[in-house]
């Protein structure tokens, strides 16, 4: 299998870098043709990676121009290529490769709005959530209460940032028209969930935020109420989870054994 | 004879509404590659619906390397799931080690690969507990040394595997003009019960050659060389599959209908 390996390996060269010549013993036909048909590949390679970031940066993409984020996108690549043939898998590091890129200096907060797309995008296709009984959590003994895990419907997360990534994320949707205005002073902590198949995207409080990123960590509801309250004292537990269930973020719940 | 069309999100929803009497519908199964979400329902809609193919476009069945279980394990679930007429990959390869290039990259065509692509070929079938179809790619390069031709390779590839030939017929037309050969001969050594289905797209005409693009009507030589395959092979299921500036539904149905009535004209014209 050496020589396919080798065919291969050239080829990839060529894909990789317009110079190489790795696979031009192995290809037929007229030099000059062949160097403009691998022009064809690499112009593909480039496109499908576009289009597969853009699927999943939709208003990455609004706010600089299509224009600027192909350039971006094909930078993008450059340093992380694909490595999966499920190219919803594509991207999951484009938050960390903006906040580096000194030609997006001028926008500080399109790396954070990057990593709410990427939750957005992992949302829309994460498990729908079973039916479940909320008056079940009643039958638990009230000493066993603070021991409750409660399990938030797939796709749950929250994007922390110091700038108004709600907002901003927001006004990008389709059929927005309630004006483009922006407070930048406000900083955002923006939750996001699936109601149904839709995928959501709200700024949550402080305690809101705290008690569901302690959750999904893994924390027993007493020990996440504690998180909240440490971060904001007015946080209402009671109000928070008549809500959380209501919107069915919060989809079940589990006794931790080993209390 | 079923003709059906790819279904892509834009149409989704008019498709449920009309439900057009199309005899199958087909997409890509890695953009199904979900847990669940609104894409999935749709999908499950349109199994309600009509027979669906899964036509996949990452598994690299021809990497010299290796073939990526967690891609085939994606796969698995999602013909569980669905329960598809068919399920179709490409003779290719697009991923080397860690990169993946998402392309459709030919295959030489050796007895070496026509082994390791027999290898895969029975693995997946396996897994997947049924036959799957494989199809002919557009090329842009060919490889200087071979031990023998697509459809020798194709055909081959079926009598070790099971396997049949999804046969891509602008594929075929894409590679006649871009390499210089008569694309009749090639139907013709292609023996008929090997061929499953058949894709019928259009492409774009360039300086460097013809490009592949599935952004187009299926061109008046591609409808020709169609009705030639049909008189050869007999009437095959067969798909119209628009990717790039996606047209109406209804030209999507115009396209089939066409299709449909060639078929039947070289069904007819053949049995006389």
């Amino acid at each position: 299998m050496s020589d396919l390996l080798a065919i291969q390996e050239g080829l990839a060269n060529c894909l990789r870098d317009a110079h190489s010549i790795a696979a031009m013993r192995f290809l037929a036909g007229d030099q000059v043709l062949v160097e403009r048909r691998l022009a064809i590949y690499r112009a593909n390679v480039s496109a499908n990676a576009v289009k597969a970031l853009a699927a999943a940066y939709p208003v990455v993409q609004q706010v600089v121009g299509e224009a600027f984020f192909a350039g971006l996108a094909r930078a993008y690549r450059h340093d992380a290529p694909s490595s999966s043939g499920d190219l919803s898998e594509y991207g999951d590091g484009f938050a960390r490769f903006l906040a580096g890129f000194a030609h997006v200096r001028s926008l500080p907060y399109l790396s954070d709005l990057a990593r709410l797309e990427w939750q957005v995008h992992r949302a829309y296709g994460a498990a729908d959530t079973r039916p479940w009984d909320p008056a079940s959590i009643g039958m638990v003994a009230p000493e066993q209460q603070h021991t409750i895990r409660f399990r938030f419907a797939a796709g749950t997360s929250v994007v922390e940032s110091p700038f108004p990534l709600v907002r901003i994320w927001t006004i990008h949707q389709p059929g927005v028209q309630d004006g483009f205005a922006v407070d930048w002073s406000v900083s955002e902590r923006a939750l996001v969930a699936r109601e149904e198949l839709r995928v959501t995207v709200t700024a949550a409080s402080a305690g809101d935020a705290a008690f569901i990123v302690a959750t999904l960590e893994g924390a027993t509801l007493g020990d996440a109420a504690a998180a909240a309250l440490e971060s904001d004292a007015a946080f209402d537990l009671s109000a928070f989870l008549s809500r959380a269930i209501a919107s069915n973020l919060i989809c079940g719940f589990s006794l931790d054994e080993d209390h | 004879m079923a003709t059906g069309i790819g279904l892509r999100q834009p149409h989704y929803r008019e498709v449920f509404d009309r439900r057009p009497g199309i005899g199958f519908v087909e997409v890509h199964s890695e953009n199904f590659f979900l847990d669940g979400g609104a894409s999935m329902r749709a999908l499950e809609r349109a199994r309600e619906l009509y027979p669906v193919s899964l036509h996949g476009v990452g598994l690299s069945l021809g990497s010299a390397d290796r073939l990526v279980g967690r891609h085939l394990d994606k796969l698995e679930r999602l013909v569980d799931r669905i329960q598809p007429e068919f399920v179709s990959e490409h003779l290719s390869w697009g991923r080397l080690g860690a990169e993946h290039f998402n392309d459709l990259l030919p295959m030489p065509l050796t007895h070496a690969a026509l082994a390791l692509v027999a290898d895969r070929v029975d693995h997946v079938q396996n897994r997947l507990g049924r036959r799957i179809l494989i199809e002919n790619i557009s090329a842009y390069v060919a490889y200087r040394d071979g031990d023998m031709t697509e459809p020798a390779f194709l055909a081959a590839l079926a009598r070790r595997t099971g396997c049949t030939v999804l046969l891509d017929i602008n594929n075929l037309y894409v590679n006649a003009v871009n390499f210089g050969f008569d694309p009749v001969a090639w139907i013709e050594e292609l023996p008929p019960s090997v061929v499953g289905e058949m894709h019928l797209a259009g492409h774009a005409v360039t300086d460097d050659g013809l490009v592949d693009t599935h952004g187009s009507r299926v061109s008046a030589e591609v409808w020709t060389l169609y009705a030639e395959a049909c008189k050869r092979l007999g009437p095959k299921p067969t798909l119209i599959e628009w990717d790039t500036d996606l047209p109406s539904l209804d030209v999507l149905l115009e396209e089939a209908a066409a299709a449909r009535a060639i078929a039947e004209d070289a069904t007819e014209a053949s049995s006389v």
